[in-house]
């Protein structure tokens, strides 16, 4: 009847007939058992993580996550029960939900994160930024204030690694730790104040067996605390006791018990001998049995049992048992008979710990306990996703009956006969047959809970099969089509646009799915770009970024397209040539991941967490697509040849220096521009030359209908979206503008070489490159270069044999060009030791070198 | 774009107002005079400060909305510190990131990002020269640093924070009071926003605290742990830093504090007059009455003062039952959070109510006063045994005897009272209420007649236990309970190995039970005391038999040796005696070996009884017995 549980620490109690509830929200509610009935709700300021009852003082006390711990008075509650009940007699909702003011806190402190109830102390354990810590409170009641000072002691536990969350602001905790208090028996605090989850009495010898001498001798209860990283330790309550001014030494007051090396979620005792002795000395019936054996539950299952028993000689040695249980464990309860219930996200189960303690040798009984199971067998109780369970106390002798909340919200009761052999959910027999149909009812309904949650996990992983299906089928066709067009391809243009009143280069990526698979959800396309580095600072490497961008559904036929800026960057400068790296990204943990997960069906936050070790290293499946590299050539752009009428705006045409000077200034993110366009005026352009057979360059063309140097340009600029216009008109030459502003002029022409063959003179085309900027020439020849390598290469392929050449010729060029490397490396070593006056000239010389160097008189044949 | 302000001058008016309301509600709580509602205001108030922060610093810092965000920041350091009593891991990491927030206006940031503390106040205070707007709130940060710093020992940073501080050069940690002095921080503007504490504040606490803790410091004397080991070396030292302190300007709780220190590094200087009239002024400061009655005590103790002594113990057990009604600390910086944490092995630490009860009956049994001392002991077990208080009590902790030894020294003293009934029932009680922990006493009487090789192991102090039961039989009379208790005592002393590992009833105290001296002499005392039985009943044979096993038992024990001795003259085995008397005076002129050992106090007590009454005139009668017949 609540309506699904908001994420949080659900908690269940009860006390005779009613049960007090929290779903983890900021709700408590009170039921009604008997009647069930809602009998009341109170809203709190904060989530509620943790509930306990002290019976005898009638007094619920509630953690609130962040803000501390509030006190109600059950007292005050029934009352306003009772009127509610004057005002809903048809079994309604109470009317109003009753808001717990600030008034009922008795203890604000935001980092607590447990506590329990004595009947004059309460125990805290708070969270520090590097340690966990204990305080002890005299009890405050509500409305009272407590006396200044009512700490009165305080020890620090071992150090815990915090969660990482943002700094100064504390992550919400995965697993909270588990606080409780042990009594000996003969403890002189009168016994009804152990009441609920919060506390339990051991015997005598379990309790000095675990808590030494001095626990014992002073009757001190004990608290014990899981951790979530799995220690468990106890504290001797009366030594805890401290003067304000010195915490104790925890040292000397805190004993580590064990490690259960995963997070504690419930520690709790319970009886394994039969009750035999207890009948004879007259114990009270009922609520105090004093338990001989401590039982620790693991998230993951990992379950300790330590009992007391006596060795051959008679000495008094703990037995102590680790278990595996399944998990992951959200809750447990002991109950009566030596059982643990458990449950996990699929079942609610029962395990007996008393069942190997029958006596091996029925000749000697008062050979002590018997020891502990070697194995335990869970039986299933039918019923999942239960995640807070109360054992109740007004089940009759023999029987046990369980308090449960579902996942969904439903508050459930069982009652299990302890005597029969098979346990199950048995309903309670009563003759009337209204009952019957409500406990039919209860049961399709419990059955219903559960068919949908195993239905809703089966539709999870079998979309998660398809979808690994598919990416089978993907990555099959992908990898296996090496020729001819690729089944999914990502091609890439680069082009100019306006963008935030600034031209930026931008790179379109079009993903073209063309096969006849499905390219769904866990795909992306990873867009990985790389710079070039520069060439003036040799030490850095090119900066690369990668785009991710999520192919949220792509059918056969589909194509998606993105756009990524490739510049002008921070400083505004392009570092050309730019590679962009298409990749087809699968990811496993996304699709795998959230299906072995054990459910989602409620926020419960650690079970959306993955379970360990299920998962391969590897994260996903990677399918390169596609390389590209956008480089000067396809970042030209041509203001001078755009006709008129276009409405594309002048860009940063041939202007007056000192305007162009007076433009940079104003914008201080193009620095570079300036001195480039001053040397524009001032200094002669750099140039540089490539030659090229004019026959390899017909045979590669294959387009006889234009000269050749027109046709050559136009296979130069092909991959530039600005070059329409030049290819409307034959130009052989061309006045383009690179993307950092400066002016580069190509230039084709055809030309005769006399010397180099010896069957006559070649014809031979010549690129020049002239540009004011040296690194435009350079990107730019490089550009060049890179597509005669590429032309060449698939030349030779068709076997094209080169004309007989000089030699002679060949090898004087060759000579000269080492005598000039030679100088060129001769300068450079001048340049890092000579003065400033000298290095001057050296650097013209070195220029001039370069220049000569730039313009060689070798030929591509 | 980082340079556009997103929110108006509106929403900045806004957060300020909202930091202002805050720290109003925080100055409301200091007012408040119900405990719980101004803790519970402070939170309010501490969390409203965290989401104002978190809102600040959601969007790109900027120089206009800074010295509003250092000033959140500050409040929020402030407050923080005092609701948790503490500076902590948290507060270095907000002053941090305040830091980054001013460096990123400056986009000087950039990849530098692991720089430590020091380095960030360096250029945080190289960009706030072009920044005057936020020096005040800077200077404040800058002072909740230092408390930092100095509360964790991190005084060279703290020199090197207060030098930029000042824009001084040169310097060391030994001008840091110079530094301290000359900073003068900005005077806070009319208009700015609201500040729990500004730096002129924060620089008068720095000042106290910075002189309260150089000594301690410097040469780790009053205030830190390592006192007992080092202060040796450095006392006058200690002395005349702790005078500059009390000369000073320091809160009533620190100076007691002082006083107290200054009164154990007299007494261990050898003035204890001196000593007396600091722990005097100390004792007039009212507030913690305890360390200073404690180290009273010493003193008299040392000065041989026993009732002096005894009566400033009393005080202090009665010092310690009130309630301590420490006052609620202020929402503010103070100097005592400044101080480091008392340490029980400081000789500020004066332990709890029953511990002092403790030390009270043990050196009223140590002095003699056996009837105060039993009193003393019978209080301090209703004290730790009593369940029905609200309130619980410790036992004495570990640097004392473990809860069973206890019981044993009340039962000792009991004896040595006359009161042996009510000594026997202490010794039930304790068997009583570790009945469960004993392996069990049927199958021990079983093993027993069958000759079972594996016996259990029972704990010395029970052993201990009956060896004292079996005392108050005879001071009550009854040799036959006396002497079967004896038995049963050695009995279980004899299966005892000191080697073995205590079972059953692991204490995080027994290595005094543990030892092998203390077990040897148990069992010599147990013969002892057997013998002693056999004597008194006549059987002077049985009684040799034991004192012979004592004396084999413990070689050195002249107790033993002598009633060995007598036992064989009364028997008029006089070739035997002289033997034996040469054996012993020959021991005798050998160094004793373990005069040092210090036993456990039941122990001693029992030895006591024991003890021949006419040791030397019995000796020396012997002497000349011996030597007599020789020269005849």
């Amino acid at each position: 009847p609540l309506g699904g549980l908001a994420s949080g620490k659900p908690r269940v109690l009860c006390h005779e007939a009613e049960a007090f509830l929290s779903t983890g929200s900021e709700l408590v509610y009170v039921y009604d058992l008997e009647g069930g009935l809602l009998t009341a709700a109170y809203r709190f300021p904060g989530q509620v993580w943790h509930l306990e009852l002290l019976a005898p003082r009638r007094a619920l006390y509630v953690l609130c996550a962040g803000k501390g711990i509030y006190c109600l008075s059950l007292d005050h509650l029934s009352r306003s029960t009772s009127q509610d009940d004057g005002d809903s007699e048809d079994g309604e909702l109470p009317s109003s939900v009753v808001p717990v003011g600030p008034d009922a806190c008795v203890l604000p402190d935001a980092s607590l994160c447990a506590f329990t109830v004595l009947d004059g102390t309460l125990v805290t354990l708070a969270q520090g930024p590097t340690q966990w810590k204990i305080q002890l409170f005299e009890r405050p009641c509500p409305g009272e204030d407590p006396q200044p000072g009512g700490q009165i002691g305080e020890v620090e536990l071992s150090t815990y690694t915090p969660p990482a969350g943002v700094p100064g602001k504390p992550a919400d905790p995965c697993f909270l730790p588990v606080l409780c208090c042990v009594s000996p028996p003969a403890s002189r605090v009168p016994h009804g104040h152990l009441w609920g989850s919060g506390s339990f009495t051991l015997k005598e010898a379990l309790f000095g067996l675990l808590f030494g001498a001095d626990a014992t001798l002073l009757e001190s209860p004990v608290i014990l605390c899981g951790l979530p990283d799995g220690q468990l330790c106890s504290v001797v309550l009366k030594a805890l006791v401290t003067s304000r001014s010195a915490p104790g030494d925890p040292k000397a007051l805190v004993k580590i018990l064990h490690h259960l090396e995963e997070p504690v979620i419930f520690i709790g005792a319970l009886r394994t001998e039969p009750q035999a002795e207890e009948a004879a000395e007259e114990m009270p019936p009922g609520e105090d049995v004093h338990s001989d054996c401590l039982v620790a539950l693991g998230h993951y299952g990992r379950t300790l049992a330590i009992k007391a028993s006596w060795d051959k000689a008679g000495n008094l040695v703990p037995e102590l048992r680790e278990y595996c249980l399944p998990g992951p464990v959200l809750c447990a309860a002991c109950g009566g008979g030596g059982r643990v219930y458990h449950s996990t996200p699929s079942d609610l189960c029962m395990v007996d710990l008393a069942r190997g303690s029958t006596p091996s040798d029925p000749t000697q009984p008062e050979e002590g306990p018997g020891g502990l199971p070697p194995l335990l067998c869970p039986a299933s109780l039918s019923a999942c996703s239960v995640v807070t369970l109360s054992v109740s106390s007004r089940a009759p002798e023999g029987d046990t009956e369980l308090l449960a909340l579902s996942a969904k919200g439903r508050l459930m009761t069982f009652s299990l006969d302890l005597n029969s052999e098979v346990p199950g959910l048995s309903a309670v027999s009563r003759a009337d047959t209204g009952q019957k149909i409500k406990e039919l009812l209860s049961g399709i309904g419990n059955v219903s809970e559960r068919v949908s949650f195993l239905k809703k996990a089966v539709d999870q992983r079998n979309k998660a099969l398809t979808s690994l299906n598919e990416a089978m089928n993907v990555s099959c066709a992908l990898l296996s089509s090496r020729e001819g067009p690729r089944p999914i391809s990502c091609t890439t243009t680069a082009a100019w646009s306006r963008l935030q009143m600034q031209d930026v280069l931008t790179a379109t990526c079009l993903l073209e799915n063309r096969s006849a698979f499905h390219l769904g959800q866990g795909w992306t396309l990873c867009v990985q770009v790389l710079t070039s580095c520069s060439a003036l600072d040799l030490d850095s490497a090119g900066a690369a970024t990668t785009y991710t961008i999520p192919v949220d559904q792509l059918g056969p036929g589909g194509q998606r397209e993105v756009t990524l800026p490739l510049g002008p960057g921070e400083n505004g400068s392009f570092d050309l040539p730019v590679t962009v790296s298409c990749t087809l990204f699968y990811s496993l943990r996304e699709v795998v991941g959230r299906a072995l997960a054990p459910s989602d069906s409620f926020e419960e936050p650690f079970l959306d967490e993955e379970p360990p070790d299920v998962l391969p290293e590897q994260e996903g499946i990677c399918l390169p697509l596609s390389r590209h590299t956008v480089d000067l050539l396809q970042s030209l752009r041509f203001p001078g040849l755009a006709p008129p009428c276009t409405q594309a705006p002048p860009l940063r045409g041939p202007a007056d220096p000192v305007d162009t000077f007076l433009e940079a200034r104003r914008e201080p993110g193009s620095h570079p521009s300036g001195p480039a366009s001053l040397r524009a005026a001032y200094l002669p352009p750099s140039v540089a030359c490539i030659k090229v057979s004019a026959e390899l360059l017909r045979a590669a063309l294959e387009d006889s209908r234009l000269p050749l140097c027109c046709a050559t340009l136009r296979w130069l600029l092909a991959e530039n979206a600005a070059a329409d216009v030049v290819r409307a008109r034959a130009l052989s030459s061309v006045q383009g503008v690179a993307p950092d502003g400066a002016d580069v002029h190509l230039i084709v022409r055809e030309v005769a070489v006399t010397d180099l063959c010896l069957a006559g003179p070649i014809q031979v085309v010549e690129i020049q490159v002239e540009s004011s900027s040296l690194a435009d020439v350079c990107r730019a020849h490089h550009a060049v270069i890179g597509r005669m390598q590429t032309m060449v290469t698939q030349q030779a392929a068709q076997g094209s044999s080169p004309p007989d050449l000089r030699v002679q010729y060949l090898r004087q060029i060759h000579a000269n060009h080492e005598a000039l490397l030679r100088e060129v490396q001769a300068l450079r070593d001048r340049l890092c030791v000579e003065d400033e006056a000298s290095s001057c000239a050296t650097a013209q010389r070195l220029l001039q070198v370069y220049k000569q160097l730039r313009n060689p008189s070798l030929v591509l044949l | 774009m980082s340079h556009q302000m997103p929110q108006g001058p509106n929403c900045l008016d806004l957060w300020r107002e909202k930091n202002d309301q805050l720290v109003r509600q925080a100055k409301v709580a200091q007012d408040s005079s119900l405990s719980l509602r101004r803790q519970q205001l402070a939170q309010d108030a501490l969390e409203g400060l965290r989401e104002l922060l978190h809102s600040l610093q959601g969007l790109p810092a900027a120089v206009p909305a800074l010295p509003l965000e250092l000033t959140v920041t500050c409040n929020f350091i402030i407050l923080k510190t005092s609701v948790a009593q503490g500076f902590t891991e948290d507060q270095a990491q907000a002053i941090q990131r305040g830091l980054e927030r001013v460096l990123e206006t400056q986009e000087q940031l950039g990849p530098r990002l692991e720089r430590g503390l020091g380095e960030l106040w360096d250029s945080v205070l190289h960009v706030s020269s072009l920044l005057p707007e936020l020096l005040p709130a800077l200077h404040c940060l800058a002072g909740l640093q230092a408390a930092l710093w100095l509360s964790t020992d991190h005084l060279r940073y703290l020199a090197l924070l207060l030098q930029s501080l000042n824009g001084s050069q040169s310097g060391s940690s030994e001008d840091l009071l110079l530094h301290l002095k000359t900073w003068s921080p900005p005077a806070e503007e009319s208009d700015a926003p609201l500040i729990l504490q500004d730096a002129q504040g924060l620089r008068d606490v720095l000042l106290t605290g910075f002189s309260g803790l150089i000594p301690s410091l410097s040469y780790p004397i009053q205030l830190h742990g390592t006192y007992l080991e080092l202060i040796i070396g450095n006392l006058p030292k200690a002395l005349s830093s702790l005078h500059e302190v009390a000369s000073g300007l320091c809160p009533r709780p620190v100076l007691v504090q002082v006083y107290t220190a200054l009164g154990t590094c007299l007494r261990k200087m050898g003035n204890p007059q001196r000593a007396l009239v600091y722990l005097v002024e100390a004792l007039k400061g009212g507030s913690a009455l305890g360390p200073p009655l404690l180290e009273a005590s010493r003193l008299y103790q040392q000065l041989g003062d026993t009732a002096a002594e005894l009566e400033s113990l009393e005080l202090l057990v009665e010092a310690l039952s009130v309630t301590q009604s420490s006052e609620a600390p202020q929402l503010l910086i103070e100097v005592e959070l400044l101080l480091p944490q008392s340490d029980p092995a400081s000789p500020l630490h004066c332990g709890t109510q029953s511990q002092a009860k403790h030390l009270l009956a043990s050196r009223c049994l140590q002095t003699g006063r056996a009837e105060d001392a039993a009193e003393h002991y019978l209080d301090l077990l209703a004290l730790l045994l009593d369940g029905s208080e609200p309130r619980f009590s410790p036992p004495p902790s570990p640097p004392g005897p473990c809860m069973p030894e206890v019981f044993l020294e009340a039962a000792a003293a009991l004896i040595q009272a006359g009161r042996a009934q009510d000594a026997l029932t202490v010794c039930e009680e304790l068997l009583s209420r570790t009945s469960s922990l004993l392996p069990k006493m049927s199958q021990l009487w079983k093993d027993a007649r069958k000759g079972t090789k594996d016996l259990p192991h029972c704990p010395l102090w029970v052993s201990a236990t009956h060896l004292l039961q079996g005392q108050a039989w005879v001071q009550l009379g009854s040799q036959k309970e006396a002497v079967s208790e004896f038995s049963w005592c050695l009995e279980l002393l004899f299966r005892a190995t000191p080697k073995d590992k205590e079972q059953g009833a692991p204490s995080n105290c027994e290595q005094g039970c543990k030892s092998d001296v203390t077990l040897q002499q148990l069992r010599a005392a147990a013969l002892i005391s057997r013998g002693l039985e056999w004597v008194a009943r006549g059987q002077d044979t049985k009684a040799l038999q034991d004192f012979l096993l004592s004396v084999q038992m413990c070689p050195g024990n002249r107790d033993a040796s002598i009633h060995l001795l007598q036992t064989l003259r009364r028997l008029d085995r006089r070739d035997e005696a002289t033997a034996f008397w040469w054996r012993l005076e020959a021991q005798t002129k050998l160094p004793q070996k373990d005069a040092t050992w210090s036993l456990p106090l039941y122990l001693e007590t029992c030895l006591s009884w024991i003890r021949p009454s006419d040791h030397e005139t019995c000796l020396e009668e012997f002497r000349t017995s011996v030597l007599e017949p020789r020269d005849l």
